[in-house]
């Protein structure tokens, strides 16, 4: 993908920009949302005295997984974003 | 390849199937609707009148749902794990396949974990999963990694369809709005494409250990517990391996299907299918082993309970259903692609082999809970026509499912097979080159 490419102006009218910052929003909500319940699971075994070290340790790769998910279509969102004003 | 860029003549044939509806293709969703409705219908009675309506009982609480579901979720390693897998080893052939190993993933993802909640016969029993959920429990392992799977696999398919999707918003498509916003306004400038070939690298890279351990989970569920014919420590390998090949047997039917349809052998080649029919013949030997491990340390270990799960799938109620196994994912795959590794021949292979596989999730699942622990009778379970309908309907769906992405989307991807034919083949002679020893060679490209 290294090769010249002509580049086509920006086509996005702001509904559209809209929506991308919605989807982008949403995709915050889900991890955020995942990782508060992974914590609320935490804080309830400890509670509970039920195991807490399991769910402490299954989140240790649980949390950072979904972090790095949302690292990298937010790298995308505003890479691409910033990439397409390159050239213009 | 630019979004404004019109792709070469020859790959209009790519869009062709979003551009043109046949009567041929409404017929089919109308049928398949057809059977999601029966699948549905299934659903709402058991709803209404409970898991009573299925032939589950006590001791085999878990029966076709279950079965369905490790089925289902087997078969998602079809895409993200071999895509990756050929992504990251640049395997050039790659190309026309990815999209579609990617679609199928997602699919049947979100169809697995939906066989979970019609199991659970009371959906609202999903809450305690969030509410009281304990991560003692394997099955919370499974909710945990089949999430981040399909969150993953999601992104996967949807990265490397940016430049497709500004193709279609550029061609003036209908859906233009949806192509625009999916498309995250590329342009295909230098730096753009930087940015998303390094995100589908960490993509790949992400999904494999993410994909291993979904299946590896799947597989505790069962292991973790102290049941005959359950309790074994390769079960997560075995698992997978079963998964892969599953997985690879799916991908090679929907590539038949998908090519004989919208005609387009010159994407999808003989040697596609040589090449992943090589795959299935090794997943086929490697599944046999471990079956064979499996099935040789619980027979010497001669432990009373083990032994009798044993013999009722040898020659007891369950024989046929072993035997079957045996045949469909191990006889005939070896037979046959060992000799004949065309596009009849892989076909053959990887339509017993899901044949097989399913079977394979059944007989693991079933002939445990019919041997209770505790003294009494063997238990015998009968799916019942609400069981049937919803193992239909899952079907139909994940074929509906998939006929409603062609109708949206390219299922081969362009721009891949644009830069392949541009880049691919300086690429790879430099390193084919670069393994040669004779270094004066290195100067010819």
């Amino acid at each position: 993908m290294s090769t010249e490419h002509p580049i086509s102006p920006s086509p996005d009218p702001p509904s559209i920009r809209w929506a991308q910052r919605l989807i982008l929003g949403l995709f915050f909500a889900l991890v955020g949302g995942i990782v508060v319940w992974i914590v609320h699971l935490i804080r309830l075994s400890w509670r509970l005295r039920d195991v807490p070290s399991a769910s402490v340790g299954i989140s240790l790769v649980a949390i950072p997984v979904f972090l790095i998910l949302l690292g990298v279509v937010n790298y995308v969102f505003w890479g691409l974003r910033r990439g397409g004003k390159e050239n213009r | 390849m630019s979004s404004s860029e019109t792709p070469r003549q020859g790959d209009g044939a790519l869009f062709e199937p979003i551009g043109r509806t046949t009567s041929a293709y409404y017929l089919t969703v109308a049928g398949l609707l057809l059977l999601v409705g029966w699948g549905v219908a299934s659903y709402v009675y058991q709803w209404v009148y409970g898991l009573g309506v299925t032939g589950l009982n006590r001791p085999v609480a878990w029966g076709f749902y279950i079965t369905n579901f490790v089925f289902f979720i087997g078969i998602s390693h079809a895409g993200t794990l071999i895509s990756a897998i050929l992504r990251l080893s640049h395997a050039e052939w790659r190309r026309p396949i990815t999209r579609m190993a990617e679609v199928i993933t997602v699919v049947v993802l979100g169809i697995g974990g939906m066989n979970i909640l019609v199991d659970l016969g009371r959906p609202d029993r999903a809450l305690n999963v969030l509410l009281q959920g304990r991560y003692q429990s394997p099955l919370l392992w499974d909710a945990t990694s089949i999430s981040a799977y399909l969150t993953a696999s999601t992104i996967y398919l949807w990265l490397p369809m940016i430049p497709d999707l500004a193709m279609l918003r550029d061609r003036g498509r209908r859906w233009r709005w949806l192509y625009g916003v999916l498309a995250l306004g590329w342009t295909g400038t230098e730096r753009q494409h930087r940015v998303l070939n390094r995100a589908v690298a960490i993509m790949a890279v992400m999904v494999i250990p993410i994909a291993v351990s979904v299946h590896s989970v799947v597989s505790f569920v069962f292991s973790m517990t102290l049941q005959p014919g359950w309790h074994s420590t390769i079960f997560g390998p075995y698992f997978v391996v079963g998964a892969i090949f599953s997985g690879i047997a799916a991908l090679i039917i929907t590539m038949i299907v998908i090519r004989r349809i919208y005609h387009l052998e010159r994407y999808l080649k003989p040697v596609h299918f040589r090449n992943l029919g090589t795959l299935l013949l090794l997943m086929s030997l490697l599944w046999f082993y471990f079956t064979f491990a499996e099935y040789l340390t619980g027979y010497y270990g001669n432990e009373p309970e083990e032994v009798g799960i044993m013999w009722s799938k040898f020659n007891g109620p369950f024989a046929p259903f072993f035997w079957g196994m045996v045949i469909a994912n191990f006889v005939v795959p070896v037979l046959v692609l060992s000799f004949w590794r065309t596009i009849p021949g892989t076909f053959i292979a990887s339509v017993t082999a899901l044949i097989g596989m399913w079977v394979e999730r059944y007989i693991i699942i079933v002939p445990t809970l019919s041997h209770p622990l505790l003294p009494q009778d063997v238990w015998a379970y009968l799916p019942s026509i609400i069981e049937l309908g919803e193992t239909v309907g899952s079907f139909a769906l994940f074929v509906l499912m998939f006929a409603v992405f062609i109708k949206l989307f390219p299922i081969i991807s362009v721009w891949e097979i644009q830069e392949g034919r541009e880049e691919a083949l300086e690429v790879t002679t430099k390193r084919i080159l670069s393994y040669l020893p004779d270094e004066s060679l290195q100067g010819q490209t």
